[in-house]
């Protein structure tokens, strides 16, 4: 994500307001329901439907799952919510690994996750683990078509 | 009494009985000067008299993940409630007096007992409130409506709708990891013990194993609309506009698509 370029911010309700949200947790599962409530929460404000609400926390507990498997010992998980467009909610749960593991796309959590989520991607490094997912909103969808 | 002579030679129905024993009953019950003891045997019999009414009543409440069982016992609180309280100079009779109160008693029962996590009142409200709305709403809209939406129609903010949502999420709990190690049989057994059926979702993973290379296999169309269908619960008219073809396309394309996923599998199986 290029997080503090200059991009051009359509149809953002707060002014001037750099959308994009960030969290940092300790790496750990009992943290999963905050970052899932914080999400349900922003994409309230993006007015998404309950029910794409519902799926975008499917796909976040999904991800953060898929990351904290990766997760060092005592590290943090990086949570970076672009809010900049109106009709999705793109995310990235990322973590620092000690032991980086290659994408697993049989993973049953990748494939639920794959499936509610539009450009979905697992990156990978020497010393980072991440999870890329975009939630679209049904209502812009539908207004769109 | 003059206008029911003319019925006095045909023999007296079950609820006429049933009523004519509660009345005597209660007048055992409510004699000051019998003793104690053959007060508690009459409010004894009552309770035993009136107990079909108590599974009449929780029989409406089955079917909504509580065993009968329980509710007919918190009905009998209910019940033996409206035995100590019923007014016999009232002129009602007891049924009429005590279904409200025992139906209110179960009601109270799911309301505080019914959650798996204690949930503040205030939320369980709201919850209920939520999914009435949210039922009238995607009704009304064709689709599900946003939080903004539900917030408008119960007058709260949306952020008290994130956090029904959330509150949702502890009722559902309610299922196989409870235990009941208060039961004199079957101590210290999980709910799931009990059921006594294998887990439906173990079944799952060994077909989705077998599934997965012939979901593979499909074609790109085929897999989509599969997906859209079962995983995305879209409906065959929604997956016709995404995909461009007709809702009956969508249909055949569908039963076709799983009648060779299922031939396939069971060809396997041989």
């Amino acid at each position: 994500m290029s997080g503090t370029s200059s991009l051009a911010v359509e149809g953002a309700q707060g002014a001037g307001a750099q959308p994009t949200v960030e969290i940092r947790l300790p790496a750990d599962g009992a943290y999963a329901s905050v970052l899932r409530t914080l999400a349900a929460g922003l994409a309230a404000r993006l007015d998404f439907t309950m029910e794409d609400i519902e799926d975008l926390r499917m796909v976040v507990s999904e991800a953060a799952s898929l990351v904290l498997d990766q997760a060092a010992a005592d590290t943090v998980l990086t949570c970076t919510f672009d809010l900049s467009q109106t009709d999705r909610l793109s995310l990235e749960i990322s973590t620092d690994t000690t032991a980086p593991a290659s994408a697993d796309y049989e993973n049953f959590g990748w494939q639920v996750l794959a499936v509610l989520a539009e450009d979905a991607a697992i990156e990978t490094s020497a010393t980072r683990f991440s999870v890329r997912a975009t939630v679209l909103s049904a209502i812009e969808r539908d207004a769109g078509a | 009494m003059t206008a029911e002579t003319s019925r006095d030679n045909a023999p007296p129905t079950a609820l006429e009985r049933t009523r004519a024993r509660s009345a005597e009953l209660f007048g055992e019950f409510r004699d000051e000067s019998a003793s104690s003891a053959s007060r508690d045997g009459a409010r004894e019999a009552l309770v035993h008299l009136h107990l079909p009414l108590v599974e009449h009543c929780a029989r409406r409440f089955r079917n909504r993940g509580e065993p009968l069982e329980d509710l007919v016992q918190v009905g009998t609180i209910g019940l033996i409630k409206s035995i100590d309280r019923f007014d016999t100079e009232r002129g009602v009779e007891f049924s009429t007096y005590a279904t409200p109160t025992i139906i209110g008693e179960i009601k109270r029962y799911f309301r505080d007992k019914g959650w798996a996590i204690r949930v503040p009142r205030r939320l369980q409200e709201l919850r209920m409130q939520i999914t009435s709305a949210t039922a009238e709403l995607t009704q009304r809209l064709g689709r599900s409506p946003t939080p903004r939406e539900l917030a408008e129609a119960i007058g709260c903010s949306v952020e008290e709708i994130v956090e029904g949502m959330e509150s949702s999420n502890a009722y559902a709990t309610l299922s196989l990891d409870a235990s009941s190690d208060d039961g004199e049989d079957g101590a210290g057994q999980s709910m799931l013990d009990a059921i006594g059926v294998d887990d439906e979702g173990l079944e799952h993973v060994e077909l989705r194993e077998s599934i997965k290379p012939l979901l593979e296999s499909l074609p790109a169309r085929e897999k989509k609309i599969l997906l859209l269908r079962f995983f995305k619960n879209m409906t065959q008219s929604q997956i016709a506009a995404e995909i461009g073809v007709s809702q009956m396309h969508v249909s055949r394309l569908l039963s076709r698509t799983l009648t060779q996923l299922r031939q396939s599998l069971e060809q396997e199986d041989d």
